[in-house]
């Protein structure tokens, strides 16, 4: 009987090459893809948001977000996905589709995304440079503070957009984006961050 | 070639750093500059007077201006791939080795054979186009429009690939303000000190406006003092962004604003990872239009000859650059303004040979510095000019009374007064209103959010431009809702501005209007003549104005020009509809990323690498790419891999990856009650564990889509789609959920990217999966029978799901797995199936399969086919509602004779059938009365060794066995087919359930 291996591929593997990228000196960006994540879609049934809600926060000590932002639990983030939605992002099957249904049984139809979407991470000083190129959303940080999330488009490509917590005094923002443009859309971020200078790499770490 | 010495360039002065020389060369002769100079300054440096031949005439031009707004001195710049041209030799600025040519030349500037031209000047008056060529009308294209091409082109495109980047961004402020003039600035600070986000754009490479030319004092400082002390403050203002090379040039709905910013146009070769020119859209909630006003032309004869200039332009030269445009200088003017220039030459060191002032008085301190200076004022208008491609040489004046004088001058600065830059508040159609005092337009109507100031606004004063500058910032920070404290307002004098319109004197020779399409005042009197009164007209009829500069020295000009020969009034005549651009954008900048193989997104499956390493060769899919075929050493071409393939599965066992159908969960207790109302078939009977192939139609009742759909719980169905609609059924059922049906407890997902699907097909399909699926699991006929769905165990512990549906009419499935394993599961399909010759197909083969087999696809389902049309109309389920039923009904959509799918085949065997070749009757003429469908989709069978095909065709379910004509004119073909049953293998489906 054959071997079968079941290796997971990331869909920037073949793209995402770690090290430096574009201008040398300084690094005005860091470009971090986080890897083989738990993503799981819960929306509300008909009428049923508000248990939704109660379900979330029994869960999760947190109350699902009601508007564009994403809040942080111990386990996993919960990042608005549009009216009466939201998507739970955690690691390590803490909170997978089997382990989620019965919580959420009645009151939201929950649908596995793990593998729907790339993760990338994007933090530095010329962040918001790079994002001025990609997004038409204002990051500035009177606007778009920590925690908030926006459901966009960039490079003509769907993304779910959250700025997380501030790292070494900068701005974090997360990017998720459809596995099947994840690729096209690394090329577009790499380009717009030549200029100033990337270094590139990838994380299990959420 | 020796540098030529920079022979009017000025021993001091101006904002130029005389440490750094430039080399550049210009029509191939090398010169120096230096930095900060522009390629007009430094030309005007080395004393160049010729920079240009005419569009129409080929007559001899120089610079005019010293701003955006330049219609002569345009040239091409840089060589090879990164040539430009129409670049305006005023805004260029020079670095070391810039190479520019002059334009519309031939065999070189000095020596023009096309300047006889000017000989033929009769026959290429205002619309000599329409009135010339009229005749014969098949010499236009061959004849006539080459030789005006080849004549009359400004400059030649690369003709290229530009090899360099260009890069678009967004923007977002509460305050953005076009030009950091006096205006400019004082709005800077006032929004800045506020603390509003501003973004300050400056067309040029220095902040300052004309105070770098006219200087002046503010705040008790020199301008430049003061310009670099306000300029630190804005800088250390985290909220205030200070661009410089970046021209606003067009405002958009909702406070958008378009705006290019020359990032490396400086350089030769932009450095490395950097673009060359930025595309900006600037989001803000306020507007100050500081953009300051042009100077404008007086027209006469002659106005045109080389160092014929507009007197700010050579106050910019002398004061800016330190170079000299002439050394003995005429002036004419006909306001107070102008005779700055005057004193400009004066305190540089030049002569001014006359001052010719149109207005009947001149001030006291005008006239004793002119008897100190020891130069006449002349009371009059500029008649004529002397002089050539070389330069003016005399002026001609007729004084005021009738006399006649000449002044002998190298030089003539002209100032008609000047005209506020209205374009930015025009572009929403606002028209600019006139103000007598000034003589000029003035914006009206701006666009919600903009405030015009200073020059922009009529305010010509350099107190004004600040006070009005100042209180625009204040206004438009606080209606952004900033409120703080804005401290003091810069202060500065006003300058006298007094003027007396002169627009056109008369006199003989060409007196030109719109310099770079060679429009002339005559021009404008004979459209008049001729009825083209409209200012609309007049610019279609004339050009003027229609230029790369959109005569912004010409059009008000022009108009009052007209409005002499009407009779009528400037503001009875109007102004032409402004449109943005400002300033020509390139093409690249708007395309910024997206060319090339960015042009669009591009969308991988799961197994796309591995697919690669197998060698597949990839088409395009909407935005996939998908394997398409994978050759083997030795096969010749396409056919021979694809035709391999397709026997390789209908004899054996192939695999293909068919991830990119659109996957959507439907979740929710009213799910099946949802898709019974979508799909035209019941779908709420559908039990657990079973698929079935679905039809939608549109409300109209032509068929949407197809696609199977898989009940996997009693709350959940996975609903799939074809590749090409993917999104817009997912759009379309989203607005059932919503919007028709909001009554139903359904939710939808789209999970077409989590899933990694391949369609198993062949006779060997089973001995394949007993080997990767966990031996626990009944694959057999009854355990997993046709059209089943269900989650089943790997060998190694992953799950996966498991359909039994087939595209290809063999025994098949479709399995699938979280995406991440798409590509192990490529890898291990190719390890299981090796014992039974396991073949990847693309998707020719999976056409080549759905054709033999009959099953309808894109061309099929093309937006003008009903159910019945494709053969599936007994589907429609008589037993409920559905989108389109009633609609399906129409009369014309049942009618019997209907084009509806049919098979068909060449009679002659080895005749290849072409998709859309049409369908005619034997024996009839082909044309549109006899046209009964066509072909739609084709292919080589390798079962029945020979092409086949669908088409739509009239009534052509009746008609099996009958012999038509392919007629195919566009590619000269005729011959006879015949049309057959749709389903040319295996029509009872017995390998499928087998």
């Amino acid at each position: 009987m054959a071997d079968f291996s079941w290796d997971v591929r990331s869909p920037l593997d073949r793209a995402l090459v770690a090290g430096r990228y574009g201008a040398q000196g300084d690094v005005g960006v860091s470009l971090t893809e986080i890897r083989n994540f738990d993503l799981v879609q819960v929306m509300a049934r008909r009428g049923q948001a508000g248990e939704m809600i109660a379900a979330a926060k029994a869960r999760f000590g947190v109350g699902a977000p009601e508007t564009p932002k994403a809040v942080s639990a111990s386990d996993a983030t919960l990042i608005w996905s549009g009216p009466d939605q939201f998507f739970v992002l955690s690691k390590g099957g803490k909170h997978t589709m089997e382990s989620l249904t019965p919580g959420f049984a009645g009151s939201a139809s929950l649908s596995d995304q793990s593998h729907a979407r790339a993760l990338i991470s994007i933090s530095g000083e010329k962040a918001r440079a790079i994002f001025a190129k990609l997004s038409s959303i204002d990051l500035h940080p009177d606007v778009f503070g920590v925690g908030t999330a926006a459901a966009t488009s960039m490079d003509h490509t769907s993304v779910t957009l959250w700025r997380g917590g501030d790292r070494d005094g900068q701005a974090v923002f997360n990017l998720l984006v459809f596995a099947t443009f994840a690729e096209s859309l690394w090329h577009t971020i790499l380009d717009s961050a030549a200029e100033y200078g990337a270094t590139i790499g990838h994380s299990e770490d959420l | 070639m020796v540098a030529g010495a920079q022979t009017h360039r000025l021993a001091n002065g101006g904002v130029i750093d005389r440490s750094t020389s430039l080399s550049f060369r210009f029509d191939g002769k090398t010169l120096l500059g230096f930095q900060g100079d522009t390629l007009a300054s430094a030309l005007v440096a080395n004393g160049v007077k010729l920079v240009g031949r005419s569009f129409k005439y080929h007559r001899p031009r120089g610079i005019l201006t010293a701003g955006s707004e330049e219609p002569n001195a345009l040239v091409e710049l840089r060589t090879g791939a990164r040539r430009e041209a129409n670049t305006k030799a005023t805004t260029a600025e020079l670095y070391e080795g810039l190479e520019a040519a002059s334009q519309n030349r031939w065999p070189s500037l000095n020596f023009d054979v096309m300047s006889v031209n000017q000989l033929f000047a009769p026959i290429f008056v205002a619309g000599f186009y329409y009135k010339t060529f009229m005749w014969p009308a098949k010499f236009w294209e061959t004849i006539y429009e080459p030789a005006i091409r080849r004549a009359a082109g400004l400059g030649r495109a690369a003709g290229v690939s530009d090899p360099d980047h260009y890069d678009k961004a967004w923007a977002h402020c509460d305050v953005v303000i076009a030009g950091s003039g006096p205006t400019g600035l004082a709005a800077a600070l006032a929004a800045g000190r506020s603390g509003a986000r501003v973004i300050l754009c400056e067309e040029d490479f220095v902040l300052g406006g004309r105070l770098l030319a006219d200087g002046g004092t503010i705040d008790g400082l020199p301008a430049a003092e003061w310009v670099a002390r306000t300029v630190a403050e804005l800088e250390a203002m985290p909220d205030v962004r200070i661009m410089t090379r970046t021209t606003l040039f067009g405002v958009y709905d909702g406070g958008t604003y378009g705006a290019i910013e020359r990032v490396n146009d400086h350089l030769p070769v932009p450095p490395e990872h950097q673009v060359r020119q930025r595309l900006w859209r600037i989001v803000a909630k306020r507007c100050v239009v500081a953009a300051g006003s042009i100077e404008r032309p007086i027209v006469f004869a002659g106005n045109d000859t080389p160092g014929v200039m507009m007197a700010s332009a050579m106050r910019s030269y002398i004061n800016r650059y330190a170079a000299a445009p002439a050394r003995r200088i005429a002036l004419f003017t006909n306001n107070e303004d102008g005779w700055r220039t005057a004193e400009t030459a004066i305190a540089a060191g030049l002569q001014v040979a006359a001052v010719i002032d149109a207005r009947p008085d001149v001030s006291p301190a005008h006239r004793s510095l002119a008897s100190k200076a020891g130069f006449p004022v002349l009371h009059g208008s500029v008649s004529g000019v002397d002089g050539g491609k070389n330069g003016v040489r005399k002026i001609s004046v007729a004084l005021t009374g009738g006399a006649r004088a000449e002044a002998e001058a190298d030089g003539l600065a002209v100032s008609g007064g000047w005209n506020p830059a209205v374009g930015l508040t025009s572009y929403h159609r606002g028209r600019p209103k006139w103000r007598d005092d000034i003589a000029a337009f003035v914006p009206d109507g701006a666009p919600p959010g903009m405030i015009a100031a200073g020059a922009a606004n009529g305010a010509f004063g350099l107190g004004a431009c600040l006070r009005e500058g100042f209180e625009a910032g204040a206004v438009a920070a606080r209606d952004a809702g900033r409120s703080g404290n804005i401290g003091s307002m810069p202060v500065a004098d006003d300058e006298a501005f007094s003027l007396t319109p002169l627009w056109h004197v008369a006199g003989k020779g060409k007196a030109f209007v719109d310099q770079q399409h060679d429009v002339t005042a005559s021009d404008v009197e004979l459209a008049q003549r001729e009825g083209f009164e409209s200012v609309e007209h007049l610019k279609r009829y004339t050009t003027l104005g229609m230029a790369t500069d959109q005569g912004k020295t010409s059009n008000v000009a022009g108009l009052a020009i007209m409005a002499a020969v009407t009779g009528k009034s400037i503001p009875e005549t109007g102004t032409t509809i402004y449109r943005p651009p400002y300033v020509p954008v390139a093409i690249g900048a708007f395309a910024g990323h997206h060319r090339d193989e960015n042009f669009h997104a591009t969308r991988l499956t799961p197994s796309h690498q591995w697919a690669a390493e197998q060698g597949a060769v990839f088409v395009d899919t909407g935005l996939w790419k998908r394997a398409q075929w994978y050759p083997r050493a030795g096969e010749k071409d396409w056919l021979e891999s694809v035709t391999r393939e397709v026997k390789a599965v209908r004899s054996g066992v192939g695999f293909c990856d068919v991830s990119t159908l659109g996957k959507i969960d439907v979740h929710g207790p009213d799910a099946g009650a949802f898709l019974d109302r979508v799909y035209i078939n019941a779908f709420s009977s559908l039990a657990v564990g079973k698929a079935r192939y679905g039809l939608m139609l549109r409300e109209d009742g032509i068929v949407y889509d197809d696609g199977t759909t898989s009940r996997l719980a009693e709350d959940h169905y996975f609903l799939t789609t074809t590749t090409a609609k993917a999104g817009l059924v997912m759009q379309h059922l989203e607005f059932c959920r919503q919007v028709l049906f909001p009554e139903l407890d359904v939710q939808l997902t789209s999970v077409s990217d989590q899933w990694a699907q391949f369609s198993i097909a062949g006779p060997k399909t089973r001995d394949l999966l007993k080997e990767i699926v966990d031996p626990a699991e009944d694959l057999s006929n009854e355990g997993f029978p046709f059209m089943g769905a269900r989650e089943v165990k790997l060998r190694g512990g992953l799950k996966a799901r498991l359909f039994r549906i087939s595209f290809s009419g063999e025994m098949a499935f479709e399995i699938s797995v979280p995406a991440r394993y798409g590509e192990a599961m490529a890898r291990n399909l190719m390890i299981a199936g090796k014992p039974f010759g396991v073949t990847p197909y693309g998707t020719e083969a999976l056409g080549v399969m759905r054709i033999e087999k009959g099953h309808v696809a894109g061309p099929e389902l093309n937006g003008t086919t009903t159910a019945g049309d494709l053969g599936l109309g007994k589907m429609m389920s008589t037993k409920k509602d559905f989108i389109g039923r009633v609609m399906a009904g129409r009369e014309a959509l049942v009618a019997p004779d209907r084009q509806v799918v049919v098979g068909i085949k060449p009679t002659d065997k080895a005749r290849r059938l072409r998709s859309g070749a049409h369908i005619i009757p034997k024996g009839e003429t082909p044309g549109p009365g006899n046209d009964q469908g066509y072909v739609t989709s084709v292919c080589f069978s390798p079962v029945l060794d020979q092409w086949i095909g669908l088409g739509l065709v009239e009534r052509g379910r009746e008609r099996i066995g009958e012999i038509v004509r392919a007629h195919d004119p566009l590619r000269g073909e005729d011959y006879d087919v015949e049309l057959c049953n749709s389903v040319f293998y295996d029509p009872d489906g017995g390998r499928q359930r087998g």
